[in-house]
């Protein structure tokens, strides 16, 4: 299936920010420092430090239970870290800085940093009781402060951009698995953030509808400008679309690199193992 | 002995009394709808001396007899400065009474609300307002309807109560009928009836209420 897809997104080739000779002057969008989460007496994540450069497209693969949602929940502000910080574009996100001393960072802070960040859920959470359209602009409306008019402006763009201009008058109730996820991925869209996150998003979906919807991502991430972290196990999305791969297991970042590197000479076991999995079948 | 021409003497002032007892349904309603949402909120709130006060004053309400509520609005009051009319007194008991019981229901609705809509919302940036607003709420409170409906019922019954306070609604109206003529049966009689013509409807009402958001 090809979707239309005009480019808002475009300019400046995408790159890696750790493999980037300019490293030194290139500031990445999204820092995670010594981030640590904890449930309990389960460590979900343990001491990652990474950096994600602007526009950069970064895959996260790794078996599940691994952390990789727990990564991104943490950049949405879905769930707080047990310890560590991150940055977003030079700022801190879940602390800020009161006279000298890093503190808990409030409401007000978390909503403003929050802003550069999109997310698409693996199972669309959209809002049933709204209409395509309402569900695209009710954001850019009420979050972005724009006029009811400039917000279903954008919204209609946003929508004919993941093709379902057709749709906008329909509720998600009677849209396919495919149709709600890119209507998903058009409501993160719209608000235009800096980095989009996201999570497994054709997981959920009849195996007949994931095309449609990778379609839709790659096109956005040939616009270039926004950064992207892409959870998926779809392999070989990750190796079109991503410039980095990062391998995910038990917490832990085991092995990271260009996608060729890392699907055509794995180093660790543990790689090996997991992608020997997905070439089976 | 039943005696039509009695009954059809008394009947446009009880008629009348009824309107009583329904406007103090419908505005005691009115009440316990908003207080029992701001209850709920309150009760959730991050705000730790809030949500206990809202605690407080749930578990309160909850565990003493509304005829004591309302004599303690009407009766003692007034001896601190605060004189309510039997009307005003009313709804505002009642009202308060089931808005510790519609807060419950209005907890529930808000519950039965999958996490994912809350942290779509978070993800979209909504302030916690707006999240209230426009994606809680609207889909909580649907669902809920009928048994609002049902609370509405039951207060409805609960009206002549209120005689206590000495409004003069339909219950009041019908003792007073009674002792002047010393002939209560048909007073209560019509009483009665009005109670189970009126309530028995509404009920069916929520009924196919309830039938048409299942089909939803
Ligand atoms: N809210 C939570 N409470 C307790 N454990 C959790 C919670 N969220 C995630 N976990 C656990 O954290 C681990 C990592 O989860 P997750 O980040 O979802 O992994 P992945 O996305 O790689 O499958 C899992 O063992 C999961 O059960
Ligand atoms: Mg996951």
């Amino acid at each position: 299936m090809s979707v239309p897809l005009k480019l808002i997104y475009h300019e400046e080739p995408t790159r890696s920010i750790d493999n980037d000779p300019r490293k030194a002057v290139i500031k990445p969008i999204v820092t995670y420092s010594n981030i640590s989460k904890s449930y309990g007496d389960l460590h979900v994540l343990k001491n990652i430090d990474l950096n994600i450069a602007p526009g950069e497209k970064v895959a996260l693969i790794g078996p599940s239970g691994s952390g990789k949602t727990t990564l991104a929940r943490l950049l949405m502000t879905l769930e707080e870290p047990t310890s560590g910080t991150i940055e977003v574009d030079g700022e801190m996100l879940w602390h800020q800085r009161v006279k000298d001393k890093l503190v808990k960072a409030n409401e007000k802070h978390l909503h403003q940093v929050r802003g550069n960040i999109g997310m698409v859920f693996q199972h669309f959470n959209l809002f049933p009781h709204m209409t395509i359209l309402r569900n695209v602009m009710e954001a850019p409306r009420n979050v972005l402060g724009l006029s009811k008019e400039e917000a279903k402006q954008r919204a209609v763009t946003m929508l004919e951009q993941v093709g379902l201009a057709g749709k906008i008058d329909a509720y998600p109730a009677q849209l396919s698995g495919g149709q709600k996820q890119r209507v998903a991925i058009a409501r993160a869209l719209v608000m235009r953030p800096k980095v989009m996150l996201f999570d497994e998003p054709t997981s959920a979906l009849d195996p007949e509808l994931v095309g449609e919807v990778l379609e839709v991502i790659k096109a956005i991430a040939a616009e270039g400008e926004m950064a992207m972290l892409l959870i998926t196990h779809e392999m070989e999305f990750a190796r079109d679309v991503a410039d980095r791969v990062l391998f995910f297991d038990q917490g832990r970042i085991i092995e990271q690199g260009p996608p060729k590197k890392i699907f055509n000479n794995p180093e660790s076991e543990r790689l090996q193992t997991f992608l020997s999995r997905f070439n089976r079948h | 002995m039943w005696s039509w021409e009695y009954t059809l003497e008394i009947l446009p002032e009880i008629l009348a009394a009824l309107k009583i007892t329904i406007s103090a349904t419908f505005v005691a309603f009115a009440v316990a709808l908003v207080v029992g949402l701001i209850l709920t909120l309150a009760r959730r709130s991050a705000f730790k001396p809030l949500s206990l006060f809202a605690h407080g004053f749930v578990e309160f309400v909850r565990n003493t007899p509304l005829l004591v509520q309302l004599y303690f609005i009407f009766y003692v009051l007034p001896e601190h400065g605060l004189s309510l009319s039997p009307f005003v007194a009313g709804v505002v008991g009642l009202g308060l009474h089931y808005s510790t019981y519609l807060s419950e229901v209005y907890r529930g609705g808000i519950e039965s609300i999958p996490p994912g809509q809350w942290e779509a919302a978070k993800a979209l940036n909504f302030s916690p307002i707006d999240t209230w607003r426009k994606i809680i709420l609207p889909q909580s409170i649907p669902p809920v309807i009928p048994v609002l409906g049902n609370y509405l019922i039951t207060m409805f019954k609960e009206t002549p109560v209120l005689s206590a306070i000495t409004l003069v609604e339909i219950m009041q109206t019908a003792k007073m009928l009674g002792s002047h003529s010393f002939r209560y049966l048909e007073a209560f009689t019509i009483v009665g009836v009005m109670f189970l013509i009126l309530s028995y409807s509404s009920s069916l009402m929520v009924r196919r209420l309830e039938v048409r958001l299942n089909l939803r």
